[in-house]
């Protein structure tokens, strides 16, 4: 089995190496490295967002979620998803004209609205706000498929030496191709991982008999499974309106779907992208309840990194785990190397100075934040869905910055703001590190938070139209 | 006729989202009734979510912004 990986793992390099090298073409703007020239179509289009999108979360996380949790996992993930897509819609309309309008050159968000706000200070800590959450959210990519590549071939290396040679092929290709390269791999990724996670849902749906048996034999099992709040009772209201708070707010908070947005050649390729997917969404998310239930039935007492090395590997055909364990590297590798990159698009969007010296110094810093990843991967823990929770969550704090700075004519009047949302981030960084208390007045912090905030900066529209 | 299409689109897709975070689909420990053996909770957010896309795409037609 580990030869015949080792075989596709090479092709699988092969051909992204090659993918970066044909990205290379052309000249080496930050335009061209860090945007892709802007110009995307719509079926390109969905294929980044949906690969950047789904991630390692998606196809080892949710799948645990549903064993663990329930069915109610769909209305945590596919009810917020569907509703993001229409929130790509409505809000990335304004991102782009505003964008269109304001004629600044986009290559970050941070830089975006440091030009808009007129304040170096809302640049910086944009980029401070992202990078807290979206290092952990990198690094659980890594660890995620890092312990599960361990679990499945436990004698062929140890954790830390995948985790490195996974940083190490993002690193290479995306240094190589920029945006370019991120984008068409993006496409083998999305196919891999669709086609993936429907060989293994079908195979767990059948290996159950049917729909109807599969949840029969839930029911037997244990039948909290079946509703909501689960069985250990997390899928309550306030967890449901967090999560699709944060996960509405993604495209907007989160600098590699920004950035998505933002490449696309003209609003009517956004639209269609956002349409296709929504319906890979429902596509991606259906199978992994499949898996999910597979494991309640016949692993339910197994830790995570257990019942997916036996449910993805040890339960299938040596060709179908070869395939999922590339399909699971690829995912892992998409969602991460976008991150990466995006946290280097936000450097070059707050640097000024002569293009290419510039564009060398953000690569520089995306090798630095893939070091800093890696740390992080090698030492966070496993909970890989909640941790990715707290990273939407976390970013969805700066929402109502990031849309004051979009929507309104004369931000430059509201860059105080700034301080709210400071202390708004040091609350939310507290409460999840127990610090402060969780909730306030019976809210969670991840709602209150942002709530709050949105209501500040309306305040501040509201007075400043008033004094114009 | 278009700017009012979508504003109706965007008023649905508000409703869908309250209703689906209301009782009506969140009800505590009810799985039944089911749908294809699937259990109630699963089968609503599957159609809900099929609504949402819909919604999206009449959206997608009439969008003030689509041709800018």
């Amino acid at each position: 089995m580990l030869s015949k990986l080792l075989i596709a793992t090479c092709i699988y390099l092969a051909i992204i190496i090659s993918l970066a090298l044909y990205s290379r073409k052309g000249e080496r703007t930050s335009k061209n490295y860090l945007m892709a020239g802007s110009s995307l179509g719509s079926l390109l289009g969905m294929f980044t967002f949906a690969a950047t999108l789904f991630s390692t979360f998606t196809l080892m996380g949710m799948p645990d979620f549903f064993r663990v949790h329930g069915v109610g996992a769909w209305i945590f993930l596919a009810f917020s998803d569907a509703l993001m897509v229409f929130g790509v819609i409505w809000f990335g309309y304004y991102l782009r004209k505003s964008v269109k309008e304001s004629k600044h050159e986009y290559l970050g968000m941070a830089g975006f609205m440091e030009k808009r706000y007129q304040s170096k200070w809302v640049g910086y800590l944009l980029f401070v706000g992202v990078f807290i959450f979206l290092v952990p959210y990198v690094a659980i990519q890594i660890r995620g498929i890092s312990i599960f590549l361990n679990q499945a071939f436990p004698d062929a290396l140890p954790l830390w030496v995948w985790a490195v040679s996974l940083v190490v092929v993002m690193l290479v290709y995306s240094e190589l191709g920029g945006l370019k390269a991120i984008i068409y791999s993006d496409i083998l990724q999305g196919i891999l991982l669709l086609t993936v996670v429907w060989i293994i849902g079908v195979f767990c749906l059948n290996s159950l008999g049917g729909m109807e048996a599969m949840f029969d034999q839930v029911e037997a099992k244990n039948d909290k499974l079946l509703s909501v709040p689960g069985p250990k009772g997390l899928f309550t209201l306030q967890f449901f309106i967090g999560s699709a708070m944060g996960i509405i707010l993604l495209p907007f908070s989160q600098p590699h779907i920004s950035t998505r947005l933002m490449i696309m050649k003209d609003n009517k390729s956004l639209y269609r992208m956002a349409l296709g997917l929504g319906f890979f969404a429902i596509l991606v998310i259906l199978p992994t309840a499949f898996i999910g239930m597979y494991g309640a039935v016949n692993y339910a007492d197994l830790s995570p990194a257990e019942f997916l090395g036996k449910t993805l590997i040890d339960d299938q055909s040596e060709i179908i785990a070869v395939l999922v364990t590339i399909g699971l590297i690829a995912a892992a590798i998409s969602t991460s190397d976008s991150l990466l990159f995006a946290l280097g698009g936000e450097v070059r969007s707050l640097l000024k100075g002569e293009d290419k010296e510039m564009l060398n110094i953000t690569r520089v810093a995306i090798v630095v934040f893939g070091i800093v990843c890696l740390v992080f991967a090698l030492l966070s823990n496993d909970q890989l869905v909640l941790l990715a929770r707290t990273s939407f969550a976390g970013t969805s704090i700066l929402a109502p910055l990031i849309f004051t700075g979009i929507l309104d004519k004369n931000p430059a009047l509201h860059k105080w703001l700034a301080i709210p949302t400071l202390i708004g981030l040091l609350l939310f960084v507290c409460s999840s590190l127990g610090v402060l208390p969780k909730a306030y007045v019976g809210i969670r912090a991840e709602i209150i938070i942002p709530i709050v905030l949105g209501m500040v900066a309306l305040m501040s529209v509201f007075v400043g139209r008033r004094q114009v | 006729m278009k700017d009012t299409v979508w504003k109706i689109c965007c008023a649905l897709v508000i409703i869908v989202a309250v209703v689906t975070l209301s009782p009506l689909v969140l009800s505590e420990g009810k799985h039944r009734p089911e749908l294809m053996g699937m259990p109630y909770i699963l089968w609503v957010g599957i159609a809900i979510s099929l609504l949402l896309w819909v919604i999206t795409y009449v959206g997608i037609l009439f969008h003030p912004g689509k041709n800018d």
